[in-house]
């Protein structure tokens, strides 16, 4: 794995000398943070008295589109960075973090209307968030399609920067108009996560810290098969 | 030099008429397809014409804003437009300028032709839907002509454009349609203002926007 497996913890115990990687470790510490937090989610954490089994999703929906928010918000500080400084690490964490963000953002449209169907009766409904994520979904359509069809490397660099800083400026603006447009439509669960029981917040605060892990690796990893990439066109063109 | 730069396109367009009059003949189109495509009554046509409308002008802007960048592919004009003494922003700015000015041409030409085809009466207060008009002309061509400096430097930029810049005015194209929908029915400015001031909010932060980054954009 090269590089990315590079980096690693040297124990000592009774003179066995351990190498565990990092990355390997984290990755582990993933798989097991996901296995608990199913078994919160499922069995430790109460069943809604009105929701019932459907309000589980909450605890996946919620973190997938923290995720993708916080993935969206690197995409403008690595959009800034690269502008600023022209390194090549910043468009590649740009681009891995737009990528990964618009997985979890696939995964808030996947598990919202999951929720929704038996809850509203319709899987779409023009909610403002879910309709913020569908418009910024399309946005992250026109970045990659950019990236696609736009030329040297360079430039290809710079243009989805300043569309990553663009799109971040616009959030609030698609936000705040939606919120108001449909307000008729102001049917999702508006709940105030610091009055829930002990078992319902600590599960939600710990698979909101799964997905943030989940999503950091996932990102480095990107980044690493991206730098790859990168080497390799390199050698193909004896750059 | 901004000044220049703003005479040189309407000069262009003046002599060649390609962008206003392909815009306006796109625009009575639509409305031609909205008319048979819709068989409806003018009381229907009243409860959609704002989005109708707008989403109509959306469609010829784009038009407008490519052909505007486009035309400094041919012969590399954009490129010495660029090794030229002039700063980048003016080249932002008068492109926001001058598409806007023929935004604004070619809906002088459409919008009469809206009403009368589509049996929709005008508002009765003009000098706000005049008002309503330049601020939302502004937004879109603000926000179309950074999203269509980028989209240029690229292939496909026919496609990339819509594409890019759809998504991005949402808020903006929900702004307007909300504000003509007030002025439609008569309803009092109090009703719709919040609309007007995200629509202005919108000019103001991605013509700032635009200003600063297209730096940024028109590098080499």
């Amino acid at each position: 794995m090269g590089k990315f497996h590079s980096k690693s913890i040297k124990l000592n115990i009774f003179n066995l000398q351990i190498s565990i990687p990092v990355n390997k470790l984290l990755f582990g510490l993933i798989i097991v943070m996901f296995a608990f937090g199913l078994y919160l989610v499922l069995v430790v954490t109460r069943v809604d008295a009105e929701q019932q089994m459907a309000q589980k999703i909450f605890y996946f929906h919620v973190p997938s589109a923290w995720s993708m928010f916080l993935a969206y918000f690197l995409v403008l500080i690595a959009g800034i960075q690269y502008l600023r400084t022209r390194a090549e690490k910043w468009d590649r964490f740009g681009l891995a973090s737009a990528e990964v963000g618009t997985l979890f953002c696939v995964l808030v449209l996947i598990t919202g209307p999951i929720w929704a169907t038996p809850i509203w009766g319709t899987p779409w409904s023009w909610e403002p968030r879910l309709t913020t994520t569908l418009i910024l979904f399309l946005i992250y359509i026109g970045y990659f399609m950019l990236r696609q069809y736009g030329g040297d490397r360079k430039q290809i660099a710079r243009l989805s920067a300043i569309i990553g800083i663009i799109a971040f400026i616009d959030v609030p603006f698609i936000y705040f108009s939606i919120n108001l447009w449909a307000e008729r439509d102001q049917v999702h669960p508006q709940s105030d996560m610091g009055g829930q029981p002990t078992d319902v917040l600590g599960t939600f605060l710990f698979m909101l810290l799964t997905f943030t892990i989940l999503l950091s690796y996932m990102i480095r990893y990107r980044m690493h098969v991206l730098e790859l990439d990168t080497k390799l066109t390199e050698l193909e063109h004896g750059i | 030099m901004l000044r220049v730069l703003i005479k040189k396109d309407l000069l262009l367009e003046f002599r060649s008429k390609e962008i206003v009059v392909s815009m306006a003949a796109f625009g009575i189109s639509v409305i031609v397809l909205y008319a048979l495509g819709f068989n409806a009554s003018s009381e229907e046509f009243l409860k959609f014409s704002p989005g109708l409308l707008w989403m109509m002008f959306l469609f010829i802007s784009v038009l407008g804003l490519h052909r505007s960048f486009s035309i400094e592919k041919e012969f590399d004009a954009f490129g010495l437009l660029l090794s030229a003494p002039v700063s980048r922003s003016d080249i932002f700015l008068s492109k926001w300028i001058s598409s806007f000015l023929f935004l604004l041409m070619s809906q002088i030409i459409v919008l009469p032709i809206f009403f009368l085809f589509l049996n929709v009466s005008i508002p009765k207060e003009w000098l706000l839907w005049i008002l309503v008009f330049l601020i939302a002309d502004l937004g879109i061509t603000a926000l179309g002509s950074l999203v269509s400096g980028i989209a240029m430097r690229v292939r496909m930029s026919e496609v990339i454009l819509p594409i890019l810049l759809f998504p991005l005015v949402t808020p903006l194209l929900i702004s307007v349609v909300k504000c003509t929908h007030g002025l439609f029915n008569g309803l009092l400015f109090e009703e719709w203002k919040i609309w007007f001031q995200i629509m202005v909010t919108f000019v103001l932060v991605f013509g700032v926007t635009g200003y600063l980054i297209f730096d940024y954009v028109s590098e080499e």
